[in-house]
C-alpha cells in the first residue's frame, strides 16, 4: 500500500474529488493547510502598509492506495490540478505498512 | 449482609409487581408528561412503603423521605430515587438492617439509587455544608414511617435555608454560574444538557429554592410550563435511548420528537429552545433582584444612621432621555412616557447596552404594555438607536434578550419571529438563527473600525440570514426582506441597495476564495461586478469575517482569512478605478452668504439655529409627489460663521459639548466672500441634538462662543470638571480608536480619517489636537453613525499646503495617541 499526499491550491479540490472518484477512489482525507514551496514568501502592499505573505493557503489531500494503482493515481491528482502556475503544489506518495479499518478490524488492502 | 433475606414476604407483592406495573406504565403509551411522571412516583411510593413496612421493627422513630426530584414526585422513566432514611439515633442497628431491606429491591431491580442513612440532625449539618444536599431536602417528602420525624426535618431544614439565605443564595448563584460556564445555554446549543445547561432544569430548580428563602421571587409567567415542556422532553430521551441521558444528542432528535408526537426535530427544538429562554431570563431577572435585596440589606444600616431612621432613597443617575439608572439597573425616569414616544424602548435599550447595564425586568414590562408602534418609515432617532444598540459589544446580547423575551422585538421587527429560535442542523453552527444574528452583531461591532459605514455594517449584520426559514436560497429571500426591512427603518434608497448587497452576498467572498481560482482574471471580475464599488467590499470583508466568528469556531481560522483577504485585495484593486465621491464644495445658499456677511462685517461668529432644514427649491416641493424622500435626518441644524481664525473647531465643538449638545454630523469649510468684501468666512454647518431636554438659545450658544474664541472661557476645564461630577461606568469596551492618513484622496490637503467611539467633548478634543499640531483644518465632514463617529478632515500645513508625507503620519499618529490616552 502507499499513501499519496497532495498538496495543492485550495480551488482544484472539487476538480481533483471528481478525478478520483471517476478512477475509484472512494476515501480521502482534506486538511487546510499553509505552505511555501519555491515561489517562497512575497512581499504585498495592502491599504497602504507592506506585509510579507511568507505561508500561502492550501488544500492537503491523502489517499491510502494499493501499489498498483498509486502511479496512476498520482497522474490523475496532477492533471486535476494543474493550473500551470506557480504554486500548483506538489504530490509524493510513500510505502504504507499496514491499515486497518476501525469498524471491521479488516487489514491492509481489505481495509482500503 | 449474609443476614439480609432476599426472598422476604414483601417482595413476591413488592418487585416483581412493581418491575411489571412500571414496565406497563411506561409503555403502554396512555399516559405522558406530568400524569405519567406523578403516576410513576405514585406507584414507587407504593412499592417503598411496602418494603418499609416489611423491614420496620418499630413505627416511631424512623421514616423514609424522598428528596431531590422524587421529592417533587416527578420520576422520568430512568431519573434516580433519591432517598433518606431518617432516623433519631435510637437504633443505630435495626436502622442498618431496615436500609439493606430498602436499598437491595432498589439495586436488584436495577434502578439508580442516590441513598442516605441520617438522623435529622446529621441531615441538616450535610446541607449546611453542601449546597446540592441542602437543595435536594428543600423538597422533601414524607414516604413511609414516622411523620413527626419527617414533618420536623421539613421545618428545620426550611427555616434553616431563610436564615442563612443571604450567605447561601450568592453560593447557589456561583453554583449556577459555575454550570452555565460548563454545560453552556440551552436555548441555543444544538446538543443541548436538558438538566445542565444555562436555562435548564437544574436552573429550574434554583429558582424554587430562591422563592423558598423568601428573599426574592422569580417572574413566574410560564415557568412552570417551561419546566414540564423541559421534563416532557426528557421523559421521551429516556425512553427512546433506554438510557439515563439529559443530552438531546443529534441523533435522537428524530426519535424523541415522534415519541413527543411533533411534526419534526425543528418543531422540538424551538420547544425546548423557547422554554429554556423562559427559563434563563427568570433566571437572570431572579438573581438580580437577589443582589439588589441583599446589597440593600447591606447598607440599610448605614443609610438608616444617616438619614436619621428615613427612609433610604435610591440614587438614580441619568443615562439618556426618560432613561435612568438605578441600583445597577437601567429604569424608566418619572417623567417618561412610553405611551406618546415610541423611540423609547430603543433609546433605553441602546443606553442599557452601552453602560453595560441590564434593562429592567420592570421597565420592559412597561415598555411591552405602553408603547405604541413606530411610524414607518422610523424617525431618525429610532434608527441611531437600534445602530448604538447593535454597536455595543458583548452587553447587546443580555439586552436584546430582555426585549425578545417581552415581544419587544418581534414587534420592532416583525420579520424576527421567523428567525426566533430556530435551529441549524449543522455541525459548524454553535448558536440558533437568532442569536447567531446577534453573535454577528457582536463581532461586526469590534471591526466597526474597518469600515466607512459601521451603521450598514451592523444592520447587514443584524439581517443577513433573516431570510432562513424561507424556501429556496436564504441570501436570495433575505435580500428582499432585508430591503423591506431597511427601508422601514429609514435607510435611504442608496442605503438600503448596500444592505441588500450585503445580505445577497455575505456568503460570496468565503465561496470564491475558497473555492475558486484567485489568479484568474474573470474570478476577480465576477465578484467586483457583484460587489459594485470599494466600500461595498470593505463592508462585505468585515461582515464575512463576523458572519464566519459568529458561526463557531470551525468557521474562521487564519487559513480562511488569509485567502478572503487576497480576494479582497485583488478585488479592491480592481476597483480602485471608481474613486471614492469627493465631498467636494457645496455651493453657498442664500442664508450662509448672509451669515457670512454679517460675520465679515462684526468680525464675530453669527449663529443661526433652525429645527427643519431648508426645503430644496423645486417642483417637488409640496412632498407629496413621491412616498419615500429622503428620510429626515436627527437633530436641528446649527450654521455659525466666523471670519477666519484658528482655534474655531474646538471653541465651537467644545461650546456644543458643554451645552450638551451632541453631534450628529459637521460640515466646515471656508468660503470666500462675494468680491469688494476682504477676507475670508469660515462656514460651519452642523446637526445637533439635545442629550436631554430641549435645545438651549442661539445667544447663549453665541455669547460662549465669542467668549472661547478669544479664550477667556476654559473648555477644557469646565468639560473636565462635567466629567468629573459624573461617576464612571464600566460601560462597554469600544475597539480603539483608529486615525490614517487616507491616501491620495485630495491634491489640494492631507485627508485624515478619525474612527472612534462617539463620546461627549470627541469632536473638541480632536480640534484641539490639530490646533495644537499645528494644521489648519480646511474642512471638516463628521458624522455619527449610532455610537461610531466616522470624520475626515482636510488639513493644510500653516501656508496652506498638503502636509509632506511622513508629517502626516506623525500628526494622524499623535491624534491616535490623545485619542486613546
Amino acid at each position: 500500500m502507499k499513501l499519496i499526499t497532495a498538496v495543492v491550491k485550495p480551488h482544484r479540490l472539487d476538480e481533483i474529488k471528481e478525478a478520483l472518484q471517476a478512477f475509484g477512489v472512494h476515501g480521502l482525507t482534506v486538511t487546510e493547510a499553509s505552505g511555501y514551496g519555491r515561489q517562497r514568501g512575497h512581499t504585498e502592499v495592502y491599504r497602504g502598509a507592506e506585509y510579507t505573505v511568507d505561508l500561502v493557503p492550501k488544500i492537503r489531500i491523502e489517499v491510502l492506495v494499493e501499489d498498483d494503482d498509486a502511479e496512476q493515481l498520482i497522474e490523475v491528482i496532477v492533471k486535476a490540478a494543474r493550473t500551470g502556475k506557480i504554486g500548483d503544489g506538489k504530490v509524493w506518495s510513500v510505502p504504507v505498512e499496514t491499515a486497518v479499518r476501525v469498524r471491521t478490524g479488516e487489514r491492509g488492502p481489505d481495509a482500503l | 449482609m449474609a443476614s439480609v433475606n432476599v426472598t422476604n414476604q414483601a417482595q413476591d407483592s413488592g418487585p416483581g409487581g412493581y418491575a411489571a406495573a412500571r414496565l406497563r406504565l411506561l409503555t403502554e403509551g396512555a399516559r405522558s408528561g406530568p400524569p405519567r411522571r406523578a403516576a410513576l412516583a405514585a406507584l414507587t411510593d407504593q412499592w417503598l412503603t411496602e418494603l418499609f413496612a416489611a423491614g420496620a421493627q418499630q413505627g416511631r422513630g424512623v421514616s423514609l423521605v424522598a428528596v431531590g426530584g422524587y421529592g417533587r414526585a416527578e420520576l422520568s422513566p430512568r431519573s434516580d430515587l433519591d432517598l433518606l432514611l431518617l432516623h433519631d439515633g435510637s437504633d443505630p442497628k435495626g436502622v442498618a438492617a431496615l436500609a439493606d431491606r430498602l436499598w437491595y429491591p432498589v439495586w436488584d431491580l436495577g434502578l439508580a439509587l442516590d441513598h442516605s442513612v441520617r438522623t435529622p440532625a446529621e441531615a441538616r449539618k450535610t446541607a449546611g455544608g453542601d449546597l446540592k444536599v441542602q437543595l435536594g431536602l428543600l423538597d422533601a417528602r414524607h414516604i413511609a414511617g414516622d411523620l413527626g420525624l419527617t414533618t420536623s426535618l421539613r421545618t428545620a431544614v426550611l427555616a434553616d435555608w431563610r436564615n442563612q439565605a443571604p450567605r447561601r443564595l450568592p453560593q447557589l448563584r456561583d453554583l449556577c454560574a459555575e454550570r452555565a460556564e460548563r454545560a453552556g445555554e440551552l436555548q441555543y446549543l444544538l446538543e443541548p444538557d436538558l438538566k445542565e445547561a444555562r436555562g435548564g432544569l437544574r436552573d429550574a430548580t434554583a429558582l424554587r429554592a430562591v422563592a423558598a428563602s423568601w428573599l426574592a421571587d422569580a417572574p413566574r409567567e410560564g415557568l412552570d410550563e417551561a419546566r414540564r415542556r423541559l421534563l416532557d422532553v426528557r421523559d421521551a430521551l429516556h425512553l427512546t435511548t433506554g438510557r439515563a441521558t439529559d443530552r438531546l444528542a443529534l441523533q435522537e432528535h428524530d426519535q424523541v420528537a415522534a415519541e413527543l408526537g411533533l411534526l419534526d426535530a425543528d418543531a422540538l427544538l424551538r420547544q425546548v429552545y423557547e422554554a429554556a429562554r423562559v427559563i434563563s431570563y427568570a433566571s437572570d431577572v431572579t438573581w438580580r433582584e437577589v443582589g439588589r435585596v441583599l446589597r440593600s440589606r447591606a447598607v440599610r444600616p448605614r443609610l438608616r444612621a444617616m438619614l436619621g431612621g428615613g427612609k433610604p432613597v435610591p440614587e438614580r443617575s441619568p443615562l439618556a432621555e426618560g432613561v435612568v439608572e438605578q441600583e445597577g439597573e437601567v429604569v424608566l425616569a418619572r417623567t417618561a412616557r412610553p405611551e406618546r414616544d415610541p423611540v423609547l424602548p430603543l433609546r433605553a435599550a441602546a443606553a442599557a447596552a452601552q453602560a453595560g447595564l441590564p434593562l429592567s425586568l420592570h421597565a420592559v414590562r412597561r415598555l411591552a404594555a405602553t408603547v405604541r408602534p413606530l411610524p414607518t418609515p422610523w424617525p431618525a432617532e429610532a434608527r441611531e438607536q437600534l445602530i448604538t444598540l447593535l454597536g455595543s459589544g458583548r452587553p447587546t446580547v443580555e439586552v436584546w434578550e430582555a426585549l425578545e423575551a417581552e415581544g419587544l422585538i418581534s414587534r420592532l421587527l416583525p420579520d424576527w419571529e421567523r428567525v426566533r429560535c430556530r435551529p441549524q442542523r449543522n455541525a459548524v453552527h454553535l448558536w440558533t438563527v437568532d442569536r447567531h444574528l446577534i453573535e454577528t452583531a457582536v463581532q461586526a461591532s469590534a471591526l466597526t473600525r474597518r469600515v466607512s459605514r459601521p451603521d450598514l455594517l451592523l444592520v447587514a449584520a443584524l439581517l443577513h440570514d433573516i431570510g432562513k426559514g424561507w424556501p429556496g436560497d436564504h441570501s436570495v429571500a433575505g435580500e428582499t426582506i432585508a430591503r423591506d426591512v431597511a427601508a422601514r427603518i429609514g435607510f435611504d434608497q442608496r442605503d438600503v441597495a448596500v444592505i441588500a448587497t450585503l445580505v445577497r452576498r455575505h456568503l460570496l467572498l468565503v465561496e470564491t476564495a475558497t473555492r475558486r481560482d484567485l489568479d484568474d482574471p474573470a474570478t476577480v471580475r465576477a465578484v467586483a461586478d457583484a460587489v459594485g464599488s470599494q466600500s461595498t467590499l470593505e463592508l462585505l470583508h468585515a461582515l464575512t469575517e463576523a458572519d464566519a466568528l459568529a458561526t463557531g469556531p470551525a468557521a474562521w481560522s487564519s487559513w480562511r482569512a488569509t485567502l478572503v483577504a487576497d480576494l479582497v485585495k485583488r478585488v479592491s484593486a480592481l476597483l480602485s478605478g471608481d474613486e471614492p465621491d469627493d465631498p467636494g464644495d457645496a455651493a453657498t445658499t442664500a442664508e450662509q452668504e448672509r451669515l457670512a456677511l454679517e460675520a465679515a462685517a462684526t468680525g464675530g461668529p453669527v449663529l443661526a439655529l433652525r429645527a427643519q432644514p431648508e426645503q430644496p427649491a423645486g417642483p417637488d416641493r409640496s412632498g407629496t409627489g413621491e412616498g419615500r424622500g429622503e428620510p429626515e435626518p436627527l437633530g436641528v441644524e446649527l450654521l455659525v460663521a466666523v471670519p477666519d481664525q484658528p482655534g474655531v473647531l474646538p471653541a465651537v465643538a467644545g461650546v456644543l459639548a458643554m451645552h450638551r449638545l451632541t453631534v450628529r454630523t459637521a460640515e466646515l469649510r471656508a468660503v470666500s466672500l462675494p468680491d469688494g468684501v476682504d477676507g475670508r468666512v469660515l462656514l460651519l454647518d452642523w446637526r445637533v441634538a439635545a442629550e436631554y431636554g430641549s435645545l438651549p438659545q442661539a445667544a447663549r450658544l453665541r455669547s460662549d462662543l465669542v467668549r472661547a474664541l478669544d479664550g477667556t472661557l476654559d473648555i477644557a476645564a469646565r468639560l473636565a470638571e462635567r466629567d468629573a461630577a459624573y461617576p464612571r461606568r464600566r460601560g462597554v469596551v469600544p475597539p480603539p480608536p483608529r486615525v490614517t492618513v487616507a491616501a491620495a484622496a485630495s491634491r489640494l490637503a492631507t485627508v485624515i480619517e478619525v474612527r472612534a467611539q462617539d463620546a461627549p467633548g470627541l469632536l473638541f478634543r480632536i480640534g484641539r489636537a490639530l490646533e495644537d499640531a499645528g494644521v489648519r483644518v480646511r474642512s471638516a465632514h463628521v458624522s455619527t453613525l449610532g455610537a461610531n463617529a466616522v470624520d475626515a478632515f482636510y488639513v493644510t500645513g500653516p501656508e496652506g499646503a498638503p502636509l509632506p508625507g511622513a508629517e502626516a503620519v506623525t500628526v494622524a499618529g499623535r491624534l491616535e495617541r490623545t485619542l486613546r490616552g
